[in-house]
């Protein structure tokens, strides 16, 4: 990656470079230019441009770029220029996967006049066996003064038209702004980390919840991305026919999550809170009473749910813990069934997570699933790939929305606040 | 009066009418709801791992479980779809160790392995396999192997669920399945406890084999505990097929006989028989690939849209089309059905030898080396549509690919260009270079009104990563996870055969052939161009 203006010519073109490796993306092409309509000239320049010819193993130049393949718009919020950049190299690894044109959009200098500064590259990538090359172009969009509160107007003429646009916010999302709202409006689909959010994260959860019934958007948030391991020792449990009657005995729900010092408020509970809106979606619970923080008889989150007639009590606790704030450290479901008593606990370890039940007090044979933590990168090419935008998460979300309550903020900030 | 005279309590008569069936549900007590099916399961098919479970390979030493089992198996370790409690059976007639069986395996995942394994994972999924030496002939082998089993569901918590994968010779099938309902390995066990068998080709070399077969298998397993292995259906463009066909709206209308001319399957290969001598000496490419491989493609392509996703819907919409393909009697096979051998030739700028003086090979011997044939399939959707299908070794190159070529306009509109338009045509490329192609025509930019045939191409490549599973790995997980979609049932190999049975025995009835017929090198014989040139059609240059 070429960081803003280091060694780049101002007119910038095409990038001379050594034969490409199969398999590894290179830049091909940067240019840079300060207007929108000047962007939208060096990307036309690119794919016109005949002078994209790689030296072939003699070192004759050969012209091999294929069009241009791109299967989608990503837009990436980047806020602040390091988070840009972060993105950008996530961004070209994924070159020959997802083939897109993304625009990196930043601000810088609020206060100044306004401004723009792009910067136009094509990063491609020679498959294996002499097949066309793929090429991608990716644009960094930093926007100075009052520029930076349009962000919108600057990424909607420069999308591909026809093609669906992702729109993903690295960092702390600011979806009640105006920019925000404009830009969500273009979007089909939405990108975030529940789990960076600062605070305990459920006021942006709480707005997020609302926002595909408002904007027509798909949310992936990687938080619930990086449960499927969970959710899979859960259900392959309950795959067990002497437990699966007990699914529609649930009594209570527990979360226990890292903390530093094993108070509620201050550590993100997306993720333990995911893990209950995902059992409560599938299992078609209800609530009934919204989530709160409590101190008596202990200090945590709680809510109650109901599935038909049974109430189902759900806690999350703090637990103090050396491990990342706001990690699950266990999953524990409680269920009766006429006389009988299961409980199954789910533990996550460094590398994986185990999974236990016990039934009126036998246990039984515990079972291990290893799942080492995904990258950033790779939740995103699989997020890209469409595999796990899906009803599931849908319904997850729209749940996590129920259980913080219709206040905006969520009944728990609230209570936070108080 | 006397008790005795008391005449008995009439016993209440059996419910009858819908009225009376329902008053007496309501008498008894209520039962639980039968169960719903686990709703959590629900998303997450990519993320399943399967039931904890033993795995017994027989035939663990051979090439086919070095070369493609064990590598696939690896993976699965690899991405962590292999359950934890999971054990590995090896059984061979080999003298073998665990430690040298395992040294053996890790020689062969380093050759074989499509993404390398880091060390100690390698090191956790060798730990995981144990040699188990024995006879396939030999009782005390399985009787020993049923104490080992139930040992190591004791010491590894693998649940009494067993996966046989039969990876030996052929000939060897009927006694392995015969020994293990013996020993009564297939018994499943309530509360869990599954028996399933993977069998690899060839399912028997005519119809009546296949029969006798299928009557040993049934004798011990039944139906849904069987998966019969046909590597093609876990290729990802194969299953793509399915989603291409079925998961988009425009291209079904057209799949019909009102809009497509015919339809081509090839399967090219370059090799020889490499040191298959004497194997393809007794199968030959008739049984080796078209009762399989282009049989199934041919289905796929030919098949309604199952009602659902499941297994048995998908095979019996498979087994319908397999059954409607037109038999042949002797004149329809030397009508339909081309043969042919190769002679020396030069292949890739090398030269090779013929089949006739390949290793093993009878120097007089019939074995065919290519086919390809005509065929009809006699019902709504297809009446009167050829489907070509051939298939052969040392041709020109290594490629497998389903040509749909639709008819040609009905109204010839631009007379007055230089060149017609040519029909359109779809052509899914199985390998290499996965993907999809649609042909049309465009006109060429200038004055005048030109048409020139330009293709909409779709690379695998180019849209997802090329890292695809090999079709090893998507099949053996299947079987591990219970879904036999992708597997070939017992009715549907035998259906394959009824359409090929009839052409290999018209061949032995038939004079000597004319043997070799085509050089090394070259697309076949001539007699395969005349099959499609006399309908005024062509084989597509590939």
């Amino acid at each position: 990656m070429i960081p803003f203006g280091l060694g780049l010519d101002v007119k910038g073109g095409p990038v001379k470079m050594p034969p490409p490796v199969p398999g590894k993306p290179f830049l091909r092409w940067s240019s840079r230019t300060h207007s929108i309509a000047g962007v939208e000239a060096e990307l036309a320049r690119i794919w016109a441009s005949i002078s994209l010819t790689t030296p072939d193993e003699d070192g004759i130049p050969e012209r091999r770029v294929a069009p241009r393949s791109s299967v989608m718009n990503l837009v990436v919020i980047a806020g602040k220029g390091e988070v840009g950049e972060r993105a950008a190299a996530i961004v070209e690894g994924l070159t020959g996967r997802h083939p897109s044109r993304t625009l990196i959009v930043s601000s810088a200098d609020p206060d100044g006049p306004a401004w723009l500064d792009a910067q136009v590259q094509a990063h491609c990538l020679l498959p294996a066996g002499g097949a066309a090359e793929t090429c991608a172009e990716l644009v960094y969009l930093t926007a100075g003064g009052e520029t930076a509160q349009h962000h919108a107007t600057v990424v909607a003429p420069l999308l591909i038209h026809d093609l669906p646009v992702t729109a993903w916010w690295p960092n702390e999302p600011s979806f009640e702004s105006v920019q925000t709202r404009d830009l969500l409006t273009m979007a089909d689909r939405v990108l975030v980390d529940g789990a960076a959010w600062s605070g305990d994260g459920l006021r942006h959860l709480a707005v997020m919840a609302r926002l595909p019934a408002q904007y027509h958007v798909e949310i992936a948030d990687f938080a619930l991305l990086r449960q499927a391991r969970w959710r899979e020792a859960i259900a392959s449990t309950f795959d067990r026919p002497a437990i699966q009657p007990f699914l529609r005995g649930i009594r209570g729900i527990e979360v226990e999550y890292a903390t530093r010092d094993g108070t509620p408020g201050v550590s993100n509970v997306v993720r333990p809170l995911y893990h209950v809106a995902w059992l409560a979606s599938r299992l078609g619970m209800t609530v009934e009473e919204p989530l709160v923080m409590a101190d008596e008889p202990w200090v945590g989150y709680r809510a109650t749910l109901r599935a038909g007639r049974r109430r189902v009590a759900v806690e999350l606790r703090p637990i103090e813990s050396s491990i990342l704030r706001g990690t699950t450290l266990a999953v524990e479901i409680l269920a009766n069934r006429q006389s009988s008593r299961l409980r199954i606990e789910v533990t996550g370890q460094a590398e994986g997570v185990t999974v236990g039940a016990t039934l009126d007090g036998r246990g039984m044979q515990p079972r291990r699933f290893l799942s080492p933590r995904k990258a950033e990168g790779q939740l995103l090419a699989e997020t890209l790939e469409g595999v796990a935008a899906d009803r599931i998460s849908a319904g997850a979300l729209t749940m996590a929305g129920a259980i913080l309550g219709p206040g905006a903020g969520g009944a728990a900030t609230a209570a936070a606040a108080q | 009066m006397a008790k005795t005279a008391t005449p008995p309590a009439p016993a209440p008569a059996a419910p009858r009418t819908i009225r009376e069936l329902r008053l007496s549900r309501d008498g008894r007590r209520r039962r639980t709801p039968p169960p719903e099916g686990n709703p959590l399961r629900e998303g997450l098919r990519l993320e399943r791992v399967p039931d904890p479970h033993v795995m017994v390979i027989f035939g663990a030493t051979g090439d086919l479980s070095h070369r493609k089992v064990f590598p696939a198996l690896a993976q699965l370790w690899r991405t962590n779809l292999l359950p934890q409690d999971w054990m590995l059976v090896a059984v061979g007639r080999r003298p073998y160790d665990d430690a040298a069986f395992r040294k053996d395996i890790a020689a062969s995942l380093a050759q074989w392995s499509r993404v390398p394994l880091e060390p100690e994972a390698e090191r956790q999924f060798l730990e995981r396999i144990v040699y188990h030496h024995g006879d396939f002939a030999d009782d005390a082998t399985y009787d020993r192997l049923v104490e080992r089993l139930d040992a190591i569901d004791a010491e590894h918590a693998t649940g009494g669920n067993r996966l046989f994968y039969l990876a030996t010779q052929p000939s060897a099938f009927p006694e392995i399945v015969g020994e293990i309902g013996r020993c009564g390995l297939d018994h499943e066990l309530h509360g869990g406890g599954w028996r399933r068998i993977i069998i690899e080709k060839p399912f028997g070399r005519d119809l009546e084999s296949a029969r006798r077969l299928n009557r040993e298998v049934g004798r011990v397993f039944r139906e849904t505990q069987v998966y019969r292995i046909d590597h093609y259906l876990g290729k990802e463009t194969v299953r793509n097929l399915m989603v291409f066909r079925f998961g988009n709206g425009i291209f079904e209308p057209l799949w019909n006989r009102r809009y497509v001319d015919h339809v081509q399957i090839t399967m090219a290969e370059s090799i020889g028989v490499e040191e298959r001598g004497s194997f393809y000496e007794e199968t030959g490419a008739t049984r080796d690939v078209l009762q399989n491989h282009l049989l199934q493609l041919l289905s796929l392509v030919a098949m309604e849209p199952p009602a659902t996703f499941e297994a048995d819907a998908l095979r019996d919409e498979k087994v319908k089309v397999l059954r409607a393909v037109d038999q042949y009697d002797r004149a329809g096979v030397a009508d339909n059905v081309v043969r042919g051998q190769y002679g020396p030739g030069w292949v890739a700028g090398q030269p090779v030898v013929g089949y006739r003086q390949e290793a093993n090979v009878d120097p007089q011997s019939e074995t065919e080396t290519f086919v390809a044939t005509r065929l009809f399939i006699d019902d709504w959707r297809w009446s009167g549509v050829p489907f070509y299908l051939r298939t052969g070794k040392r041709l020109p190159k290594r490629a497998t690919e389903i040509a749909i070529q639709f008819k040609g306009v009905p109204h010839r509109l631009f007379e007055h260009t230089a060149s017609d338009p040519q029909p359109n045509l779809l052509a899914i490329r199985i390998q290499p270079d996965e993907g999809i192609l649609l042909r049309f025509g465009s006109k060429v930019p200038g004055l005048g009104l030109d048409i020139r045939t330009v293709n909409m191409d779709f690379t695998y490549g180019s849209a997802f990563a090329t890292d695809a599973p090999d079709a090893y790995e998507t099949l053996v997980l299947d079987a591990m996870l219970g879904d036999a979609s992708l597997f070939t049932r017992a009715d549907e190999v035998e259906a394959a055969w009824g359409t090929v049975t009839p052409i290999v025995d018209a061949w032995l009835d038939a004079p000597p052939p004319d043997f070799p017929n085509y050089p090394a090198g070259s697309w076949g014989p001539e007699a395969a161009d005349d099959l499609i040139e006399r309908d005024g059609r062509r084989w597509r240059r590939i």
